[in-house]
């Protein structure tokens, strides 16, 4: 319990680091920085609320005292051009965004983690070879360009699922598989030196010796104490996973926050850019959390010596 | 070094001397508009074939090469040394220097990569030194956590102690004594990098905010003819062909330089 609130203590100073970035960074766009915040649509009396309290003449710090004020009542501003509020479409498009990343974990860890421990069991021959040359090809492809010959093939050659929309299952495939590729590339990395790591392990050659049979060592010894790394990896991999839904998401025409973000982007629409920037470094700095605390849990070891991590 | 690393090192030079030669090997203008011939499929006149306004796709890939690569080798050079010299300063010096610099290097690694490249790129005026700026102003973070790391174990050796009893100064042994034991690390390091900038720099070109038109990159000849992908699809192809056979070079030349190196998979990854 105190290691949970520990970590939730540490979390204030890492969001007053993350929001002093966005706020420089939205100093330094071109033109008014009040507008750049709310939008220069907004009703006048709110411009001038908000002109007040972020005012332009006042010293950087109230000023960014005045942004930390407006984030914390879950003001994002306005779009600059629909003049909608980026709060409120960020709130409607999250929930598809979320869709996706869980479809793309949910086909990239059972993948990831099944090939990695194969390339392990077979290390150095054929079979780890071809794993491993896929796995640096996976993490290597531009999501983009793969996203787009998926697309080309399935949908357009053999007219197997819509190229793009944000439905059901049939939009979803597409998308979730052109992200699941780089994740299930670094599944397979992670999982395969972990496993080789374990199977040089004293406890595994008394397993053996013992009369455990290759199964029972695989799934209770190996798989169990594997796991942890592995979890620490799918929730980076989910919680970076905007990273690459801005352009995923865009080529499937997919609604979420990645192709709201990117239409912000050729816009130069700045409140959009950076109450997406903002969102997904909160969701990334909670699964970082999310993945501490689970390893807290998980693992006595860390437990035992890693309470400062 | 390995044959993959041998092969990679190989055809990473390759791609990059023929990107740098284009001028003198291809006989189209990589710029001209030729409409007579739009949207040709290869053929032995355009090898690569040619895009919707008629320009040959081999002459832009070569002149995109230059731009793609040029950029991410020096986006991997400029991180890598920013990143070496915060992480030997921090990490030898320790106390409140170390704290303040790491709090800033886990201050930028906490947020997605990729993301604030974006958040740095769209706040610059667009061009490819945007992209340089926003890839190494993310990228330095892991090469001084990687370095601090790395000197925090040196500076407890012997050969530390030995070098302060004959009198070194800290300077002295900061630079002649615990600089070259990271150069192996900060290579392999920048080396698997240089695969990812490959793609950040694809990626932020895909989205326009690198070189604007008519300047050729892969990333950004894949986003212009995204609508062709069904009538043309050679000219989606053969750039990503370039991004991902770059990349995964990159990528295979870190691992084996790893190797080589004896850097354990942990340090780096």
């Amino acid at each position: 319990m105190l290691f949970i609130l520990r970590r939730f203590v540490l979390l204030l100073p890492l969001l007053l680091g993350i929001t002093f970035i966005t706020f420089m960074l939205t100093r330094a766009l071109p033109g008014d920085p009040v507008f750049n915040i709310v939008g220069e649509r907004s009703s006048p009396e709110v411009i001038e609320k908000i002109r007040r309290e972020i005012g332009a003449d006042q010293g950087v710090l109230r000023q960014y005292g005045g942004y930390v004020a407006l984030l914390s009542q879950g003001e994002l501003g306005r779009s600059l051009f629909t003049n909608r509020n980026v709060a409120d479409d960020i709130r409607v498009k999250f929930p598809n965004t979320l869709r996706l990343a869980v479809a793309s974990m949910l086909i990239a860890a059972p993948l990831g983690v099944l090939l990695g421990f194969i390339s392990a069991r077979r290390k150095g021959r054929p079979a780890d070879r071809m794993i491993t040359l896929l796995s640096v090809s996976g993490i290597s492809l531009p999501v983009f360009w793969s996203g787009l010959l998926l697309m080309l093939f399935f949908s357009l050659r053999l007219r197997l699922l819509p190229p793009s929309g944000t439905g059901g299952l049939p939009y979803l495939i597409l998308p979730a598989l052109t992200l699941s590729l780089p994740a299930i590339a670094t599944l397979v990395r992670v999982t395969r030196v972990t496993v080789i790591d374990l199977l040089d392990t004293p406890f595994i050659r008394t397993a053996r010796a013992k009369g455990v049979s290759e199964a029972a060592i695989s799934l209770v010894h190996i798989l169990k104490n594997a796991l942890i790394p592995v979890i620490t990896v799918i929730g980076l991999e989910f919680g970076s996973y905007l990273n690459g839904a801005v352009l995923t998401e865009t080529i499937f025409g997919w609604d979420g926050i990645g192709r709201y973000a990117m239409e912000g982007i050729i816009k130069r629409d700045y409140p959009v850019i950076m109450g997406c920037l903002l969102i997904g470094t909160l969701v990334f700095v909670l699964m970082n959390l999310i993945v501490d605390i689970i390893y807290h849990y998980a693992d006595p070891r860390v437990r035992l010596h890693g309470t400062d991590r | 070094m390995g044959l993959t690393g041998k092969i990679s090192a190989t055809l990473l030079l390759a791609v990059f001397l023929l990107s740098w030669a284009a001028p003198l090997l291809v006989p189209y203008d990589p710029d001209a508009i030729d409409l007579d011939s739009l949207r040709q499929p290869p053929s032995a006149r355009h090898i690569l074939g040619t895009d919707n306004k008629g320009r040959d796709i081999l002459s832009r890939i070569l002149y995109g090469g230059k731009i793609s690569i040029s950029i991410s080798l020096l986006a991997a050079f400029v991180s890598m040394t920013i990143g070496f010299a915060i992480g030997l300063v921090s990490g030898y010096a320790g106390g409140r220097v170390d704290t303040a610099l790491m709090a800033l290097v886990d201050l930028i690694l906490s947020f997605p990569a990729f993301l604030l490249a974006i958040g740095i790129s769209i706040v610059l005026p667009t061009g490819i030194y945007t992209v340089l700026t926003a890839i190494s102003s993310v990228g330095w973070a892991s090469f001084a956590r990687l370095i601090r790391g790395h000197v925090l174990s040196l500076k407890e050796s012997a050969f530390v102690e030995a070098a302060r009893a004959l009198g070194c100064g800290n300077a002295r042994i900061v630079i002649i004594h615990l600089l070259p034991q990271c150069v192996p690390l900060a290579f392999v390091m920048a080396g698997l990098k240089a695969g990812g900038y490959i793609l950040t720099e694809a990626g932020l070109s895909f989205l326009g905010l690198g070189a604007q038109p008519p300047t050729a990159t892969w990333g950004s000849m894949i986003s212009a003819s995204r609508v062709f992908i069904n009538s043309a699809p050679w000219m989606v192809l053969f750039p990503g062909i370039m991004i991902a056979l770059s990349a995964i070079c990159f990528n295979l030349l870190g691992d084996a330089m790893k190797e080589k190196y004896d850097v354990t998979a942990r340090e780096v990854s």
